[in-house]
């Protein structure tokens, strides 16, 4: 039987417990005659959108959510799975976002963009408004054919970078003289479709280097790649017969793996790796299938202004938005969340958008240290489709000098530098 | 009278100077930055445009369009660009602080 005193220790313990529930969620409103803009994501795309955003309008509050204080690079990633550059070359951080450009950015995991009450909410239940957001969601993987979550800790997919590059370089480390590399390549589309072809190329140097009798074999889940003639001459000149690539069509197909054991099975019979590494297919990243911004396995938006066609004032762009003629390439993030920033200030400030915006994407891809090729076009975004500029664009030639390709090299090096510095400095 | 006249169209003929337009020369200039740094403030091997004159930059930029400069990149990149076009990033980036 419940006696008075028991009776009020309820009624206390339940009002704490309302309280601390009441407590946990705070709902941070925006400041007072201020815009919010809240980007959620902090790679190429979003970490520019945010810069750019204070660059374009000073008097917004724009907040960036990303959940790590640390970001590091796809690009020049392969340059550390091979050895010519240490992790910290790839890491970047988000203080001079902070303190030069004065982003707000807050280090917590983002549950959903909602677009039914204009607020982002995250994991721990807080939630923010906002007049707009741009999201750049990244992509995730499909998890197919044995290869399953944590998969990645024996059979890496080096395809997010951090943990995952240090992994691919020690396994590569610990490979035996005389092992096999095995990599096998996604179907499209696909983040950044030179980025395997240049992973294998770098590998390649390193093993010629200091494994000389070792072997790599690519087995492709597509028929062709990007940049290919190129990539196949330069295999050609620099480690002659290394390298075998087979495409889907001619004994590439995987029917199944077994990321533990490294084997791979075929339609032409067992593969057998010493270092296994299986890059996924893929698809929008996780966070923009929890907020409704997905339709198939990538983004629909209005290319003009990168608005999500599905939800309104969120703006998508990067690897997650379906952006083509562009490829799902960095330089392209970072080209979108210019784009995407400006139309946002513009909207914010009730001007009419840009009309056609350009964008363009610059990607150089290293065949060994001193031997760089590229590929360049530049956009214009209408309402529906975004167009490759006629005339524009192109790759780089086949069959030219040496010192064209150092030249490259060098340019790619210093593509980095400054690409790092538009984002992050 | 006269002299001042033919003066003026000389000058005109000789620079065809349309005018600035800073929204639309900032847009068409966002992505230089991604090569040569933010308002074309480079750190690497990239040559730093910020502050290059408004007549050489366009000179050069129009030099790679019709082939009288070779080079790697930049010659793909102009070609996505009409002339008028190309002579506002010029004036952009002739307008940007060193």
């Amino acid at each position: 039987m419940m006696n008075r005193r028991n009776f009020n220790k309820l009624v206390v313990s339940s009002f704490a417990l309302s309280m601390a529930a009441c407590s946990s969620i705070t709902s941070v409103s925006i400041p007072k005659n201020k815009k919010r803009v809240v980007v959620v994501g902090g790679g190429f795309g979003g970490a520019t959108a945010a810069k750019y955003l204070k660059k374009f309008s000073p008097d917004t509050e724009v907040i960036l959510f990303e959940q790590n204080e640390e970001y590091y690079t796809c690009p020049f990633g392969n340059t550390v799975i091979a050895g010519m550059n240490d992790i910290e070359y790839i890491k970047h951080d988000y203080k001079t976002l902070e303190s030069k450009y004065k982003v707000k950015v807050i280090h917590a995991k983002v549950k959903k963009v909602d677009g039914a009450t204009n607020s982002v909410i995250l994991e721990n239940g807080d939630v923010y408004p906002f007049h707009k957001a741009i999201v750049s969601p990244g992509i995730d993987f499909k998890y197919e054919k044995g290869y399953v979550e944590g998969s990645e800790m024996y059979s890496p997919h080096a395809y997010k970078a951090g943990a995952q590059t240090s992994l691919l370089r020690k396994q590569l480390e610990d490979m035996k003289d005389g092992g096999t590399y095995v990599m096998v390549a996604p179907t499209n589309p696909f983040r950044c479709p030179p980025g395997p072809y240049e992973r294998i190329s770098l590998v390649a140097h390193y093993l010629k280097t200091n494994k000389p009798n070792s072997k790599i074999v690519i087995l492709d889940q597509k028929k062709k790649f990007s940049k290919q003639g190129l990539f196949q001459e330069g295999w050609e000149d620099l480690y002659a017969d290394m390298i075998d690539w087979r495409s889907v069509e001619f004994g590439g197909k995987v029917t199944k793996v077994d990321p533990i054991k490294r084997i791979l099975t075929t339609e032409e019979g067992d593969v057998q790796a010493d270092v296994l590494n299986y890059i996924p297919s893929q698809k929008a990243g996780k966070l923009a299938f929890d907020s409704g911004l997905v339709k198939g396995d990538w983004c629909p938006i209005n290319t003009k202004t990168f608005e999500s066609r599905l939800v309104k004032n969120v703006h998508v762009i990067g690897d997650a938005s379906i952006a083509t003629k562009m490829p799902k390439s960095g330089f392209s993030a970072s080209s979108q969340g210019k784009v995407a920033a400006m139309q946002v200030a513009r909207l914010l400030a009730k001007m009419p958008v840009m009309n056609p915006p350009k964008l363009a994407n610059t990607c150089y891809s290293l065949l060994s240290p001193t031997y760089g090729i590229s590929v360049a076009a530049v956009y214009e975004a209408h309402e529906d489709k975004i167009v490759k500029i006629k005339g524009s664009g192109g790759l780089s030639p086949m069959s030219a000098s040496k010192e064209f390709r150092m030249q490259e090299a060098e340019y790619a090096v210093g593509w980095y530098k400054n690409q790092m510095a538009d984002i992050f400095r | 009278m006269k002299k001042i006249a033919l003066a003026l169209i000389c000058l005109c003929g000789i620079s065809f100077a349309a005018d600035y337009d800073p929204a639309k020369g900032e847009m068409l200039a966002l992505s230089c930055a991604g090569c040569h740094g933010t308002d074309g403030r480079s750190n690497g091997i990239m040559p730093t445009i910020a502050g290059m004159g408004k007549t050489s930059m366009q000179k050069t930029l129009l030099d790679y369009k019709y082939g009288r400069k070779t080079g790697t990149v930049m010659k793909k990149h102009v070609k996505g660009f009409s002339d008028a076009e190309l002579e506002q990033v010029s004036y952009y980036f002739s307008k940007v602080t060193r």
